[in-house]
């Protein structure tokens, strides 16, 4: 479990801390768990071009690496699926940049035994579907998205008694995996990845029907002056790593909203 | 006639077992024998704690086990379908029970629910007043007999007992023996008692078998085997015989005068009865032979007697004699080679038995 | 009260998952701790690991099998739905499913242990007194084994209360259904609201202080 493999990263980051100063040049990356397929291949070139940069990412919940970093978690780049946890970090002095937005996720139905590309919201409604997965609305910036957009609908009250609740997107996504719900509303990022593309299919919900997920990272403050962190940064803006976010399903900030 | 069968095979690892039994239908039976003898084993398949392969038992006419003579399917009664009474060596009280409820226990389970006998039994093993108690405050003496009682309630049709005094102290042994010897006097069911201890078998048994590693090596009634002279040698240095002698009178000088078939004993004096009878026990060790009556000895009780045989044992010296008094009763004495030799002492000789000690059983 | 009905409703929940879970540990896991004391069969290694693998195991790890064995396409699935039960995982028997297997070891090493303890003797002398092997069992070896039950059963409650992972991996945290205590304290810290989340943690400190207390205040009498 994400927790669970949190908490041991963090041990071994903390022991290091406590060896010393001497690879300040390392850098761990908090990243929500929507960027899961991305950042690992983001990550992956990034080392390419950088082979002396060691680069850890750990994926997570955003408002649970929010709490983390106030509590002096020692990430050094923070990147949230809602902008709003990462501008709280700003106004509390834990960042050392200002929020770059780097993506607007979308969110989508997604089922691996029914073809949700011919499915909207209200054949949630269907008494055929049992169960739908969605991310917990009441802290997963995705889980909101889903509730807006079934309200928007006015399919909230109808459809309520049938929601599961993953405790982050990827989570969410596991649940509707191993069929325990034949249906969930997920980010459009993890649906488009090949472990999950190959059974079923999606349909993208519109994205009037929710306030936009806007999603920003920064570099926290413990890393100020971390070269490594500011050389990440700035990849994330370059042609390679944009393509690869682009191919995810993230819509980039400066770029119309397209699909 | 025995109303009691038995035959049993066992193979374990380091030991083996293979008894052929016939036990009397009344009377205590001594199964004696030192410890890792098989004695305690043989008990369990009498219970059925344990299951010999092929093993027979009938009691009474009545078959518990028969799987020994190639049948397709035998017949093995396990042990709470037998009607018999075990008392442990041990403590074996119920601890979440009063001494009433573990009386109970086995009664409400035999059909015995109106409680025959049961003013009888706490009377004869004197737990009147313990009746209310727990056991974990009761003597470990006390704690046997109430286990023998609760046996006795079930109505067994056979008792058996695995040492019941073994794990008590010489004053607890001291204090339940009556109570044992009354049972042997009152009870008409077969009682199967094994024990390593000679005084215990002495002075209780009717019957006694002889065990050693795994096997029966003698068998019969108590006082007749005990005289025999050819015991195996784990036996003989404790050799002995128990005979019955009836109290004649008490002479003035603080003896009392016993009459056994074939001669008088003196002993020190018996607060009993004339015509009472009473076990005592004769070691051979206690017994000395000489060719005449003398009159210049410090020793009373001498008796005439003729050799009957003499044997080896497995002390270097001495050799075991076997005395016939009159009317068939025997005696033991135990003498050195170079004693036997300086007499001449062999098969038919008259000789004088002099007997040093007599122990009292009873 | 301080706590908010949603609070209450998620620690009667877990008050109800952790009875019912003991209770029917009681019948599945007495069988079989009476097995694992008294066989001399070969199988009582691996059966007794086995019984052993939650005490080791992630609750991660099991919550992640579960949720597959009793998804539509596992064997527990297949079976529940044959059986019109349809699946289990996101209801509240599917936590209890799941908290039998978690919470097994609890129940049946302490009553194993206290089965052992009693040995052969008393059995064999319920035998004699003409106990069948189940009135012995009944009559014998349940009440000698009593601390052992009481045992077994607080730390079986206690550890079930104190389930987080499995019931997170497959509850779906549905209020009043499958969000017991600990997840809802959880949602409360991610949720940021840390007066909430103090409240109900308090109470579950206190509950499992108290439970331990009782279960050490009750050993004494029962190693008598």
């Amino acid at each position: 479990m994400n927790l669970r493999q949190f908490l041991a990263r963090s041990l071994v980051v903390f022991t290091m801390l406590g060896a010393g100063t001497a690879q300040a040049e390392k850098v761990t990356i908090a990243a929500a768990a929507d960027l899961k397929f991305a950042m690992d291949e983001i990550v992956a070139h990034f080392r390419e071009e950088n082979p002396r940069d060691e680069i850890e990412v750990i994926y997570g919940s955003s408002g649970k690496f929010h709490t983390q970093i106030q509590q002096g978690a020692p990430y050094d780049l923070y990147f949230s699926a809602d902008i709003g946890f990462a501008q709280e970090l700003v106004k509390a002095g834990h960042a050392a940049s200002p929020v770059i937005p780097y993506a607007v996720g979308r969110i989508v139905l997604w089922s691996p035994s029914m073809d949700a590309s011919k499915m909207t919201l209200e054949s949630l409604a269907d008494p055929k579907i049992a169960r739908i997965a969605i991310a917990n609305p009441k802290h997963a910036p995705y889980g909101k998205r889903a509730e807006e957009a079934l309200r928007a609908t006015r399919l909230w009250d109808k459809v309520e008694r049938k929601l599961v609740y993953g405790e982050n997107i990827a989570h969410t996504a596991q649940f509707v995996q191993t069929g325990n719900a034949q249906v969930g509303i997920i980010a459009l990022s993890l649906a488009l990845n090949p472990a999950l593309a190959d059974k079923g299919g999606y349909w993208l919900i519109p994205d009037n029907l929710h306030e936009p997920l806007e999603q920003g990272f920064i570099i926290t403050k413990r890393a100020a002056g971390n070269a490594t962190a500011k050389r990440f940064a700035d990849y994330m803006n370059r042609k390679a790593a944009r393509a690869t976010m682009t191919r995810y399903g993230f819509v980039l900030p400066g770029e119309s909203t397209g699909r | 006639m025995s109303s009691i069968e038995a035959s049993f095979q066992l193979d374990y690892p380091g030991f083996s077992l293979d008894v052929n039994l016939r036990l009397p239908e009344k009377g205590v039976t001594a199964l004696f024998g030192h410890s890792g003898s098989g004695k305690t084993t043989v008990l369990r398949c009498f219970a059925g704690l344990n299951r010999a392969p092929k093993g027979r038992l009938v009691v009474e006419g009545e078959v518990w086990q028969d799987e020994g003579n190639g049948r397709a399917k035998g017949i093995f009664l396990p042990t709470h379908r037998r009607p018999l009474g075990l008392v442990f060596q041990e403590a074996s009280l119920f601890p979440h029970l009063s001494v009433r409820q573990n009386l109970e226990y086995g009664m409400k389970r035999s059909g015995n629910k109106a409680g025959d006998g049961f003013e009888a039994s706490v009377d004869l093993l004197g737990i009147r007043p313990l009746l209310e108690r727990g056991p974990e405050r009761l003597s470990g003496g006390e704690r046997q007999r109430v286990a023998i009682a609760r046996a006795l309630l079930t109505r067994p049709r056979l008792l058996l007992m695995d040492e019941p005094l073994a794990a008590l102290d010489l004053k607890r042994k001291l204090e339940i023996l009556p109570y044992l010897e009354k049972l042997h006097d009152e009870l008409d069911i077969p009682v199967l008692y094994v024990s390593h201890a000679p005084d215990e078998v002495a002075r209780l048994a009717d019957h006694l078998v002889l065990m050693e590693e795994g096997k029966v090596v003698a068998s019969g009634p108590l006082m007749e085997t005990l005289s025999r002279a050819d015991l195996p040698s784990a036996f003989a240095d404790d050799a002995g015989v128990v005979l019955e002698a009836r109290v004649e009178g008490q002479e003035a000088d603080g003896l009392t005068r016993l009459a056994i078939p074939g001669g008088r004993l003196l002993v020190s004096r018996v607060e009993a009865e004339p015509g009472k009878t009473l076990r005592c026990r004769i070691h051979a060790r206690d017994v000395s032979l000489a060719l005449t009556a003398s009159t210049d000895s410090s020793i009373l009780n001498t008796l005439p007697a003729r050799v009957a045989a003499v044997v080896a044992t497995d002390t270097p010296g001495h050799v075991l004699v076997q005395l016939e008094l009159a009317e068939g009763v025997r005696l033991l004495a135990r003498i050195t080679e170079r004693s036997r030799a300086a007499l001449g002492i062999g098969p038919g000789l008259a000789v004088v038995a002099q007997v040093k000690a007599v122990a009292l059983l009873a | 009260m301080f706590l908010t009905d949603a609070d209450l409703q998620s620690i009667w929940l877990t008050a109800r998952l952790a009875g019912i879970t003991t209770l029917i540990l009681f019948v599945v896991g007495t069988p079989v701790a009476w097995w694992l004391a008294r066989t001399r069969s070969p199988w009582k290694g691996p059966i007794g690991a086995v019984v052993a693998l939650p005490l080791v195991l992630p609750p991660s790890v099991l919550g992640f099998y579960l949720l597959l064995a009793m998804g539509p396409n596992g064997p527990v699935g297949q079976m529940t739905q044959a059986l019109g039960l349809g699946t289990l995982p996101f209801t509240f028997w599917g936590l209890v499913v799941a908290s039998v297997f978690y919470s097994f070891p609890f129940m049946v090493q302490p009553l194993q242990n206290a089965f052992e303890a009693i040995g052969e003797r008393p059995l064999e002398v319920a035998a004699t007194l003409r106990a069948s092997p189940l009135d012995a069992f009944f009559s014998v070896a349940l009440p000698l084994a009593k601390p052992g039950f009481v045992t077994a059963g607080i730390l079986t409650f206690a550890h079930t209360v104190g389930e987080f992972g499995v019931v997170l991996m497959i509850g779906g945290n549905i209020p009043g259904v499958t969000r017991v205590a600990s997840v809802q304290i959880y949602d409360h810290v991610e949720a940021l609201e840390y007066m909430d989340a103090h409240r109900l943690a308090g109470v579950m400190l206190v509950f499992s202080f108290l439970v331990l207390l009782a279960l050490y205040a009750w050993r004494p009498n029962g190693r008598k």
